[in-house]
């Protein structure tokens, strides 16, 4: 177990690094330096970015800096608002959008498996009719609307009963946390439901299951240690990649509920191009997922001890 | 076995030489392919999603053709208009000021009961040229404040817009000529004191206004060319919009079809891109195999982990497009450039599968080719695959472009996509829902359809699905 | 010849099936997969149920011990009697799932029949968990020692990991052991040496054989290896095509075969007697459409002494002895007694 847990750390490590040197590579390749363009207008921010970034250094040395900054955690100094520090913002900023997503996906993931045994299990029947359902319609509505319609309900159902039961948009209390998790984790819980249904329903022909069968066991200890046990493994593969899936879909969320989280910052640093903002918020969220991700394959290698053999 | 001994003749008894032939099987004999088909077609979900796939070929190809309205016209008298049927309009005389109504007002005299409201009433039938109403005088009023409202003011007293003040007694009557559009209204006449403060009551009439347009005003608009051919009480059918217009006036049904063409250009191209580089790539490592494969798929992971959101951007760049403009080269190559891994690694486990399968070892043993088994055993077996990758890539990317829209990087005015449309139609939500409606519901069936069908092949394909009808 | 316990024969049968039928709905039709079967298992003695691949053999027990998917399976007719009671209807006796604890059940494919993320000790434990109550500590120490009894080295580390780690031999004696933890009296064996290589079968069937005397219960052995059958069973099952064609006892069946096909399952079988000339005789033909099965002889279409009759009426039941019958019509008064030279047709009286 340790030597694959040191395995993955490793690996993370370089995946980070690689994306903060394809990102610089691919921020110099591009014609006209965005680090010196109109952005920078006044002489102060241009002093003090040729300080910071070595730009009239040759690119090796620049690189060097960039990645003993990136090391550092140092992100540099947004550009269109002056003097506030990239790492301030993440650090302001990040603990609620990582709130909003680790809500979210935790919902995602008990939803997913509870309701894709469920449909497994009575195949065909009301509730996986119902539930199947369900489902294709969270899949198939874009996240945006998802999070509008998920408002409107909400503003609708405040009116129609006269008393705000949960606030309809804004950040601070646990009854703010509710609604943009939950809609923010529907979409990948829909996924994942249909994940769960579909290994449930490998699993349940598996002979081992018959092998259970056979040796009379009760069908509640079937279900849960035999058949949930397996059937779960494949969810839990995806959910690094969920992960992922839920930070984009965070962006829309907060815009729409007005949460202040980063990804609002992001899309606004995105629409300005503010390129350091942009830079370290890139690789900030490039390593969280890494982070993440291994997380998830140690959480997976603790439950399949066939992946820590490999 | 039966109860009653049987009795046999010795003929019975002959040997029989029978002819040692197979049985022959009752079930037909099926090829992978028609028993893919069989099973899909089986599947009602998925053939109604390939109908409903064509239908939107067809809806995004030949739409145009037979809807020709230009989706950037702008329809300034009919913004933000939801569905419905053809509007008409019924020719008037141009306008004439109206004199309006003055009444006396009786004589203050005590034993007049005071009247807190004027009852109101329609001076003439109104008009989008004008709406005019009168009012009885109340003797008590200092002056009258006229409102009108889109909703009806109860129960909240909204009463709406304030149009305007009367602090003459003796003018009872107000014309109304702003911004007037065809529909409802609820006009509502306060009583004024001599301050100038509001009565707590008031009289609400709720006005039908029906459009009407002179013959000029026709001719000006570009709805007819020759003002002559029109007299007044004729009717005159305006374009029609049936799926209602936008904020700006643009038809939604011309928007959407030119939207589709976008978002289905780049839900489909790129797919296509990515899974035929994805193909090459996973094919080769898992041909090849050993120590180059593992550091050809070392790099697809990694590739995996960049970000799209800043490559699209720096790719945006890079082709020197502004911020007002539109990105979808920029998006086409983020797409194809980040999103080969998974189809390649789908296909490298295929091909490594198969490898190990005995039907290859036996192929070979029986002397066949490297060529002949890639064509024969290989890529047959493989097609499953990409093909149900390549079906639920479509609304993966489809979702991605109208984010990505949605939040300004992608397309940008006056070419719609159904993601941009979602953007604009937000704003107007609760006022015209329609706007935001029809696109995300184009975009819902859509991405539907695709995932739908994706199933129902991925059913039909998968053979480990054959034991479980 | 490995000891058994003496049990007489006159001892009542521990289960008893009669007249057993199971049908599938499939696309193409309704597959009638088992046509009428019965037969008794003997307290402490070894009941091979043989035939080649897709004659029915796996689903008649699988059916009975209630592992077959029931849409889209059907029990249609039949009994079987265990203990006094019916266990196609009621598998429940004395509160109690006689599955795995009165009769156990071991399977073809020991890698994919153990469930991959538990542990082989955890596994073998739940049976005494559910059936006996016991503690986990208990039923633990208890299935380390029934992994020593059947003979896998290292019992207690053994028992800590995890299927993945065995070979298929060990995976099938930890099988084994799984079964037999509540002391069934039957235990059936479903193919339980096809998977493996012929070295290790010897071991599997010779660890049975210990098992069987020490603890006396009754074995139900599936395969269509006639020498599996050779050097463990006591009666012998053949069938064909959903049916029982011919049964009797392990000599019997060697040597006093009495169908067509028993025969020509040994012509089949590969033998190092060097008094034998031919090379192997496979039997020509394939098994008959099960979506519609012959009125007559199932095994019609390919037997070399099929008369006029066998093609339209189902052969009756002909008894040779009192434990030994066969299905067929050279059995018959009327047939000719020339063709068919090797087959035993009963004591001349």
């Amino acid at each position: 177990m340790l030597r694959y847990t040191i395995r993955r750390l490793v690996q993370g490590v370089i995946t980070v690094w690689f994306i903060a040197t394809t990102t610089f590579v691919a921020m110099h390749m591009v014609p006209g330096d965005p680090l010196t363009s109109e952005r920078a207008t006044t002489v102060e921010i241009r002093r003090n970015l040729e300080e910071r970034y070595g730009l009239d250094r040759p690119i090796f040395e620049q690189y060097v800096i960039y990645v003993g900054n990136m090391a550092r955690g140092d992100f540099g100094i947004s550009f269109t608002q002056q003097n506030r520090r990239v790492n301030d913002i993440i650090r302001e900023h990040f603990p609620i959008s990582a709130t909003l997503g680790i809500l979210a996906i935790t919902f995602a993931a008990f939803g997913g498996i509870l309701w894709g045994a469920l449909t497994a299990l009575y195949r065909n029947q009301l509730p996986d009719v119902a539930i199947m359902f369900l489902v294709i319609l969270a899949i198939s509505v874009p996240s945006f609307v998802l999070a509008a319609l998920g408002q409107i309900t909400l503003v609708n159902i405040n009116a129609g009963l006269g008393v705000t039961v949960l606030p309809v948009a804004g950040w601070g209390t646990v009854q703010h946390m509710i609604v943009p998790s939950l809609v923010l984790g529907l979409g990948t819980m829909a996924f994942l439901t249909r994940l769960m249904r579909s290994s449930m329903l490998e699993i349940m022909n598996a002979d081992f299951i018959r092998t259970a069968r056979a040796k009379g066991l009760p069908p509640t200890r079937i279900f849960l240690k035999h058949q949930l046990r397996n059937a779960a493994l494949p969810v839990v593969t995806v959910l690094g990649p969920a992960i992922a899936a839920i930070t984009t879909g965070g962006f829309v969320v907060e815009l729409v509920f007005a949460i202040p989280g980063l990804g609002r910052y992001f899309v606004q640093a995105v629409q300005q191009l503010d390129y350091t903002v942009i830079m370290g918020t890139t690789v900030f969220y490039g390593a969280f997922l890494v982070v993440m991700v291994i997380i998830v394959d140690l959480v997976y290698g603790l439950v399949d001890a066939r992946v820590r053999m490999a | 076995m039966s109860t009653a001994p049987l009795s046999f003749d010795p003929a019975d008894f002959e040997p029989v030489a029978v002819e040692r032939k197979t049985q022959t099987m009752s079930r037909p004999s099926l090829s992978y392919w028609q028993d893919a088909w069989r099973r899909l077609k089986a599947n009602r979900r998925a053939l109604i999603s390939l109908y409903i796939v064509v239908a939107l070929a067809l809806f995004t190809l030949g739409g145009p053709l037979v809807w020709t309205v230009d989706p950037a016209t702008q329809d300034l008298d009919q913004v933000s208009q939801p569905p419905g049927l053809p509007p008409t309009a019924v020719i008037v005389t141009p306008y004439q000021p109206w004199a309006g109504v003055t009444a006396t007002l009786p004589a203050q005299n005590a034993g007049v009961a005071k009247e807190a409201t004027a009852a109101i009433r329609l001076a003439e039938p109104a008009t989008t040229q004008a709406v005019r109403i009168a009012w009885d005088p109340v003797v008590s009023a200092a002056g009258y404040r006229v409102y009108r409202n889109v909703y009806s003011p109860e129960p909240d007293r909204a009463l709406g817009l304030p149009l305007a003040e009367v602090f003459n007694p003796e003018q009872v009557s107000f014309e109304d000529r702003l911004d007037l559009r065809p529909g409802r209204y609820w006009y509502s006449i306060v009583l004024l004191d001599a301050s100038g403060g509001e009565a707590t009551q008031y009289t609400t009439l709720q006005v039908e206004v029906a459009r009407v347009t002179s013959a000029e005003e026709a001719v000006v608009f570009g709805w007819v060319d020759d003002a002559a051919t029109l007299q007044p009480g004729d009717a005159l059918e305006l374009p029609y919009h049936p799926l209602g217009t936008d904020y700006l006036g643009r038809d939604m049904l011309a928007r959407l079809m030119y939207g589709a063409r976008v978002s289905l250009l780049i839900g489909i191209v790129a797919p296509l891109l990515f899974v035929v580089a994805g193909i090459a790539y996973g094919s080769a490592a898992g041909f090849i195999g050993g120590r180059l494969d593992q550091g050809m798929m070392r790099f697809a992971d990694f590739v995996v982990a960049l970000p799209f959101l800043l490559f699209m951007i720096l790719f945006k760049i890079a082709f020197g497009i502004g911020p007002g403009e539109s990105g979808i080269m920029p998006m086409l190559v983020a797409l194809v450039i980040l999103g080969w891994p998974a189809t390649a690694r789908l296909v490298r486990g295929q091909i490594l599968q198969i490898r190990e399968e005995g039907y290859i070892a036996a192929s070979q043993l029986l002397g066949a080719k490297t060529s002949y088994l890639i064509m024969r055993h290989m890529i047959p077996n493989t097609m499953g695959v990409i093909l149900v990758t390549l079906t639920f890539a479509v609304p993966s990317v489809i979702f991605t472009e109208a984010f990505l829209s949605f939040i300004g990087m992608g397309v940008a005015p006056p070419i719609p996509s159904w993601g941009s449309m979602c953007n604009e139609g937000i704003r107007t939500m609760l006022s015209h829902p329609h706007e935001l409606i029809f696109p995300a519901l184009f975009i819902s069936v859509t991405v539907l359809a695709f995932n739908l069908l994706g199933d129902g092949m991925r059913d039909a394909l998968d053979v480990r699905m054959r034991g479980r009808e | 010849m490995p000891i058994r316990s003496e049990i007489s024969s006159d001892d009542p049968p521990v289960l008893t099936v009669d007249d057993l039928h199971v049908e599938f709905d499939t696309y193409g039709g309704i597959v009638k997969a088992v046509r009428g079967v019965s037969f008794n298992v003997r307290a402490g003695k070894t009941l091979a149920i043989v035939g080649e691949s897709g004659c029915g053999k796996s689903v008649t027990v699988q059916s009975i011990m209630g592992l077959i998917p029931m849409p889209p399976g059907r029990i249609t007719r039949g009994t079987a009697m265990f203990e006094g009671v019916d266990v196609i209807k009621q598998k429940i006796i004395n509160g109690q799932d006689i599955r795995g604890d009165r009769v156990g059940m071991i399977f073809q494919d020991p890698m994919s029949s153990l469930n991959p993320t538990m542990r082989v000790g955890d596994q073998i434990a739940e049976t005494l968990q559910v059936h006996r109550g016991y503690s986990h500590k208990q039923a633990f120490a208890r299935a380390v020692d029934l992994l020593g009894e059947t003979r896998i080295p290292e019992p207690a580390a053994r028992a800590r990991q995890y299927p993945f780690t065995f070979s298929g031999g060990m995976l099938q004696r930890a099988m084994i052991a799984m079964a037999i933890a509540c002391e069934p009296s039957i235990l059936v064996a479903d193919e339980p040496t096809t998977a493996i290589d012929v070295t290790t079968q010897a071991q599997i069937l010779d660890l049975l054989l210990e098992l069987q005397s020490k603890t006396g219960m009754a074995v139900v052995l599936i395969t269509h290896n006639l020498g599996v059958v050779a050097r463990m069973a006591d009666d012998v099952a053949v069938m064909y095509a959903g049916e029982i064609v011919e049964k009797g006892s392990a000599d019997d069946i060697f040597y006093r075969a009495s169908h067509p096909y028993t025969l020509g399952l040994q012509g089949a079988m590969p033998s190092n007697d060097p008094e034998r000339e031919q090379g192997l005789q496979p039997i020509e033909g394939t098994p008959p459409d099960m979506f519609d099965p012959p009125k007559g002889c199932a095994y019609y279409a390919r037997c070399p002494y099929a008369m006029r009759l066998c093609a339209q009426n189902h052969p009756e039941r002909s008894p040779l002895n009192p434990h030994h019958y066969a299905n067929c019509w050279l059995h018959h008064d009327g047939a000719p007694q020339d063709i068919a030279p090797h087959l035993f047709r009963g004591e001349t009286a």
